[in-house]
């Protein structure tokens, strides 16, 4: 691939004859997109299909790994709905719980998914400040439910584990380190020029796009939809905690940083709520091994947008019907609306902006200039290498950095 | 205590080149292997380096239950390398296929489609086990037992 | 009177038929059937008579003789309502609703390689979950179909 000022930048197939379905296919026009194909279904495992021959408990362990890191996500809508099937009231001590770990939850994720955004634009700085920071919140979880990852904290009709006034002690103390952190990034965005500048007039949706196409989360936040599942269709806690919808107007990539890391604030605020008013009492009810049959509508707002599932129980201790759509789905209308008529060395950028629940370390993207004919095929790494240098030709150079990193 | 420092000597000699491949992963093994990269544990002083090409690399790191949709580029990946060469299978879906095993789209654990080295468990496996299997390995490889 | 009431009653005094297998399930839950030949005027008066009013999904199920399909419409004031249509197995056709809801692009292709469903309207695309060498004819969703046929397939 050759840029307009005659410099080569050393892209291409990983094998020559590659002949895999690619996961982006792109129409370019020179530098520019002008449409642009996603193909999915590389992590498709088969897991509705799976959960009709699993039972409703085995099923909680199954639901979780969908997605490693919106796994109590998952597991909550799901189980969301078996209680409401099942006719179970959950006792409040275990709704605090679940909103507890879905916050911590969220906060891992947005601080991930900044060092993410930082990767792809090439200030590898931010992954690792952000991540150190993140391990703060890791090492909670793991106390709190005995793993990093795929807490297992659920149960139908609870939860399995209570917090210790020692664990909400360290909690509240590690809450108040990361506010810290997070107004230092806050500060970061908005006022070092290189982020700004690179995030700013990228990934462009406007608020009408973003309510016709369907968009959810930080993405459509970010385009001043006031949509958030906590306060539309309140489950778990949130009905009983006071925070705010963080919305914003920038309609691109700068507004999604800015909605994720106010997100944040927001968060530190219901964690605090939640251990300072924590209910006496039950952690769980029994039960039933049977579901009686019926159906029910499960929402989340996950960190990634509005995850949904859908139940269906026959009597058995088997579901007739599990239906999954997590919430990146949603956003790949959004997507494609986004880079049309962009530069491909933005692509990188707009994709991570959405915070795709796809694993986007492998991805093979074809090109194909449509004056020239001419097509490459490159993995995510070539095109963020392509996309950094592109920016950098383009007087982008985050060794200039002004704002310290402390 | 010494044999630490033989593998850490050894390991700054060598550098291994990583590949990391999600081959239909929930992500959680993916990222705990980013993180073991990061300042907390911090792969790269033992000279380990992630790297985006398997024409250079040593030792492929694969994560997630092999899906039919992804099992012919992992085939590919690993005959790209060039001896010697090495398979860790991280976290539990890619040493048996995990909670995954059964269903209809997943084939298995990474041994289904190509030889594996060095098993990681875990679910996820966390960036302790990660070093700890990936040094091992490493060890075993420099003594001609891997 | 729940906001769901409310708005399953609205929706009846439109269209009377809906009447018998109209529910509410808690606050904001509502459940709807209409048939085929009344599916597009119900669902074109809650998209457009609604608004803003996201398609959150669409679920296909299998129920024997034929297949369902619940489309989950969301209100901005958080009642759902889900809106169920039927065809029968033989001939699964259903109109893409793209035209309301770009975002039932990927929901359709699914319900196309999971369910067999056909649907009228749809753009070529990628499919999508399925490989492009599943073999044709076999949809895993289906209450019918085996693991086993697949794997000596592919």
């Amino acid at each position: 691939m050759h840029s307009k000022r005659g410099f080569k930048i050393p892209v291409g197939p990983q094998h020559p004859s590659l002949k895999e379905p690619e996961s982006f296919s792109v129409a370019l026009r020179g530098e520019k997109i002008l449409g642009f194909d996603m193909r999915l279904g590389y992590n498709h495992r088969g897991i509705e299909k799976a959960c009709e021959e699993r039972t409703y408990f085995q099923d909680i362990y199954l639901i979780e790994r969908i997605c490693g890191i919106c796994s109590h996500s998952h597991s909550t809508c799901f189980i969301q709905a078996v209680e409401e099937l099942a006719g179970l009231e959950v006792p409040k001590k275990a709704l605090y719980i679940r909103t507890l770990i879905g916050e911590l939850e969220r906060v891992h994720n947005h601080f991930l998914w900044l060092g993410i955004a930082g990767h792809e634009i090439g200030f590898d700085t931010l992954l690792m400040y952000t991540w150190r920071d993140r391990e703060i919140v890791m090492d909670i979880l793991a106390a709190l439910t005995g793993s990093r990852v795929n807490y297992g904290i659920n149960t139908i009709g609870g939860v399995r584990r209570g917090v210790t006034g020692e664990e909400s002690k360290k909690i509240l103390k590690a809450m108040d380190d990361l506010e810290e952190r997070t107004k230092y990034y806050i500060e970061l965005a908005m006022q070092d020029t290189t982020i700004i500048r690179r995030f700013s007039k990228v990934g462009i949706l406007s608020k009408e796009d973003a309510l016709r196409l369907g968009a959810v989360g930080p993405v459509a936040r970010a385009s001043g939809v006031e949509r958030d599942i906590r306060r539309d269709d309140p489950y778990a806690a949130y009905g009983e905690v006071s925070f705010g919808v963080i919305t914003d107007n920038h309609c691109d990539v700068y507004g999604r940083t800015i909605v994720r890391l106010k997100e944040l604030m927001e968060s530190f605020k219901i964690i605090r709520q939640v251990l300072k008013n924590l209910p006496e009492g039950a952690i769980a009810v029994k039960a039933p091994r049977k579901v009686p049959a019926g159906e029910a509508v499960s929402r989340y707002e996950a960190p990634r947008g509005e995850d949904m599932h859908y139940v269906k129980s026959n009597g058995t201790d088997k579901p007739d019907r599990v239906k999954v759509r997590a919430p990146t789905l949603a956003n790949i209308q959004a997507v494609k609306h986004m880079l049309k008529d962009r530069f491909l060395a933005d692509m990188p950028i707009v994709i991570a902006a959405i915070d795709p629940c796809f694993s986007c370390t492998d991805r093979i993207i074809s090109t194909r200039d449509v004056d020239t004919g001419r097509s490459d095929v490159m993995t995510w790494d070539r095109l963020r290498e392509y996309s950094i240098e592109w920016h950098r030709e383009n007087g982008v150079d985050f060794s200039k950095i002004k704002t310290k990193i402390r | 205590m010494r044999i630490l420092k033989s593998i850490m000597r050894w390991a700054r000699v060598k550098s291994p080149w990583i590949l990391h491949f999600n081959t239909g992963a929930c992500n959680g093994c993916d990222i705990e292997i980013v993180a073991s990269l990061t300042p907390r544990y911090d792969l790269e002083r033992f000279g380990i380096l992630l790297k985006g090409t398997p024409r250079h690399a040593d030792v492929l790191v694969c994560s997630g239950p092999v899906t039919y949709q992804t099992e012919d580029r992992l085939k590919r990946i690993y005959d790209q390398m060039s001896e010697p060469k090495f398979v860790v299978a991280v976290g539990t879906c890619a040493c048996t296929g995990g909670v995954f095993k059964g269903c209809y789209n997943v084939k298995g654990g990474i041994d289904t489609t190509i030889p594996v080295s060095a098993y990681i468990p875990g679910c996820a496996a966390s960036p302790k086990a990660i070093i700890d299997g990936v040094v091992k390995l490493l060890a075993d490889a420099d003594k001609g037992e891997a | 009177m729940t906001k769901s009431e409310e708005i399953k009653n609205h929706l009846i005094k439109e269209f009377g038929y809906l009447e018998p297998a109209a529910r509410t399930q808690g606050p904001r839950r509502i459940f709807m059937e209409a048939g085929a030949d009344k599916f597009s005027e119900v669902f074109g008066f809650i998209s457009e008579g609604m608004k803003p009013v996201m398609l959150s999904a669409i679920t296909g199920l299998d129920e024997g003789e034929g297949l369902g399909f619940i489309y989950h419409l969301s209100r901005a004031d958080g009642v759902i309502i889900n809106l169920k249509t039927t065809a029968p197995k033989t001939n699964p056709v259903l109109k893409s609703v793209t035209r309301y809801f770009p975002s039932a692009d990927v929901y359709e292709r699914e319900l196309r390689d999971l369910f067999g469903a056909k649907i009228e309207g749809l753009v070529e695309g990628n499919r999508y979950p399925l490989t492009d060498d599943w073999p044709a004819g076999e949809y895993p969703l289906r209450k019918d179909w085996k693991k086993k046929e697949v794997k000596d397939a592919l």
